[in-house]
């Protein structure tokens, strides 16, 4: 029942394929940083107008399924011209819905600095902007990194989902090799424990990257 | 915008039919997950200790794993061991496998947060193991669970667009379809994201209100 030797074979090519993975797990992550720190900014100092698209932002990611918002990126680059960009695409539309969660992550770290410090920083003359680059963004940030590398693994879960528009991450490439060889226990059993092994990795990175800010906050 | 309305009024009743089909795999994958839930609480609860091993081992398991590796695997694993599953059947699988584990922590939680001395009291003036479970543990555990269910309930919601991928005929599926006949992809998936975005959002302003009926015990104390 369960062959080896197309376990074996398998290994070779999912493994490079978690390569994609990787790179698609790191440019949504970085989008979706980007884009959760614009939106948590938007609501907490970007006035009436600021606060309703950052809200209106967050409702819509959360609220449709992130297949249908893969696909409206996808149709809607091929709109605006640029088709049969997939990694893009995936990379775009997983980074863009999981910043509606990093916004929320972000809202609540920043809601959780004490107001006493930006007015001891306003007592000293810095600027609105300064402040919210030397005291507010760099506490909120170390404070929200256990749930943003949470979020990150998420983001790692969600990319299977690229496959869908033919990116050849580790679960795509294991729908190709079981089509050609029918060898889906095999085949399955590779890419899970792949996804396993670069969960754990995450997990391993997430604590001591917490631990080295934790040193850094005394 | 004109031609984008014609299309949903054209296909008007293939996408309500694709929505009913969205919401009946929503309850049922739902209910099924909350009873494998409960299977899986009183499981991790019992002596035996590798039944306890196994429980432990089978939730790192889906805490790691994509849904959709597990829909894959499902759909094209099951008929190697003489399964032959519809897809209907194995994205109701795939559902409950996959979300019964997140349920089954946040029942655990709750329970946890009740009180051990409430039990005994309850014991002590006399009351059954049902009754206790009935009366005291069951009214306040289900009050605290239900915002992590409901983040669950909404959570499987979303993943039933999935199942398009494995032919189960929900709104998704219906929308490939119409998509293949109209050529007018980015317009129509933005309109049924729109309507995904309707229905999610009424489902959590629905179970927001159930919540508030459920916990109207500690606004009336305090």
């Amino acid at each position: 029942m369960f062959k080896g030797d197309l376990f074996l074979e398998a290994i070779g090519p999912v493994a490079s394929a978690a390569l994609v993975t990787v790179q698609l797990t790191l440019a949504a992550g970085a989008i979706s940083l980007l884009a959760g720190a614009l939106a948590a900014s938007a609501q907490v100092g970007g006035g009436f107008f600021g606060a309703f698209v950052s809200r209106a932002y967050v409702s819509l990611m959360r609220g449709t399924p992130l297949y249908v918002q893969l696909l409206v990126v996808y149709f809607g680059l091929a709109f605006a011209g640029l088709s049969g960009q997939a990694f893009l695409a995936a990379a775009l539309a997983i980074g863009i819905n999981s910043g509606a969660y990093s916004a929320e992550i972000l809202r609540g770290a920043i809601a959780a600095i004490p107001p006493g410090q930006i007015e001891a920083a306003q007592a000293i003359g810095m600027s609105r902007w300064r402040i919210w680059q030397r005291v507010v963004l760099p506490q909120a940030f170390i404070s929200s990194l256990p749930p943003l590398t949470a979020e990150l693994t998420i983001v790692l879960k969600s990319t299977p989902l690229a496959s869908v528009v033919a990116v050849t991450e580790m679960t795509y490439t294991g729908v190709l090799i079981q089509a050609r060889n029918f060898s889906a226990i095999e085949v399955f059993a590779v890419v899970a424990v792949g996804y396993i092994a670069l969960a754990q990795v995450l997990l391993r990175g997430s604590r001591s990257l917490e631990r080295r800010f934790r040193l850094l906050r005394g | 915008m004109h031609d984008t309305l014609a299309v949903f009024i054209e296909y008007g009743p293939q996408f309500l039919d694709g929505l009913a089909e969205t919401i009946w795999l929503t309850l049922l994958g739902a209910l099924c997950a909350l009873a494998a839930a409960v299977v899986l609480q009183a499981a991790a609860a019992s002596p035996w200790r590798p039944l306890r091993a196994l429980v432990r081992l089978y939730t790192e398991l889906i805490l790691g794993l994509p849904i959709l590796v597990l829909l894959y695997g499902i759909y094209f694993v099951a008929p190697s061991f003489g399964l032959r599953l519809s897809a209907v059947a194995a994205g109701i699988l795939t559902l409950t496998l996959y979300y019964s584990p997140y349920m089954a922590e946040a029942i655990r939680a709750a329970i946890a947060a009740i009180p051990a001395g409430q039990v005994e009291a309850g014991n002590a003036i006399g009351f059954g193991w049902f009754a206790v479970a009935r009366r005291i543990v069951l009214p306040q555990a289900a009050a605290i669970a239900l915002p992590a269910l409901v983040g669950l309930l909404i959570g499987l919601a979303k993943d039933t667009a999935i199942l398009s991928i494995i032919s189960v005929k929900e709104l998704s599926y219906i929308t490939k379809q119409v998509v293949s006949r109209t050529f007018m992809p980015f317009e129509v998936w933005a309109g049924v994201a729109l309507i995904y975005w309707v229905c999610l959002t009424a489902l959590e302003v629905a179970m927001r209100r159930l919540e508030r009926h459920l916990t109207r015990h500690r606004r009336a104390v305090s």
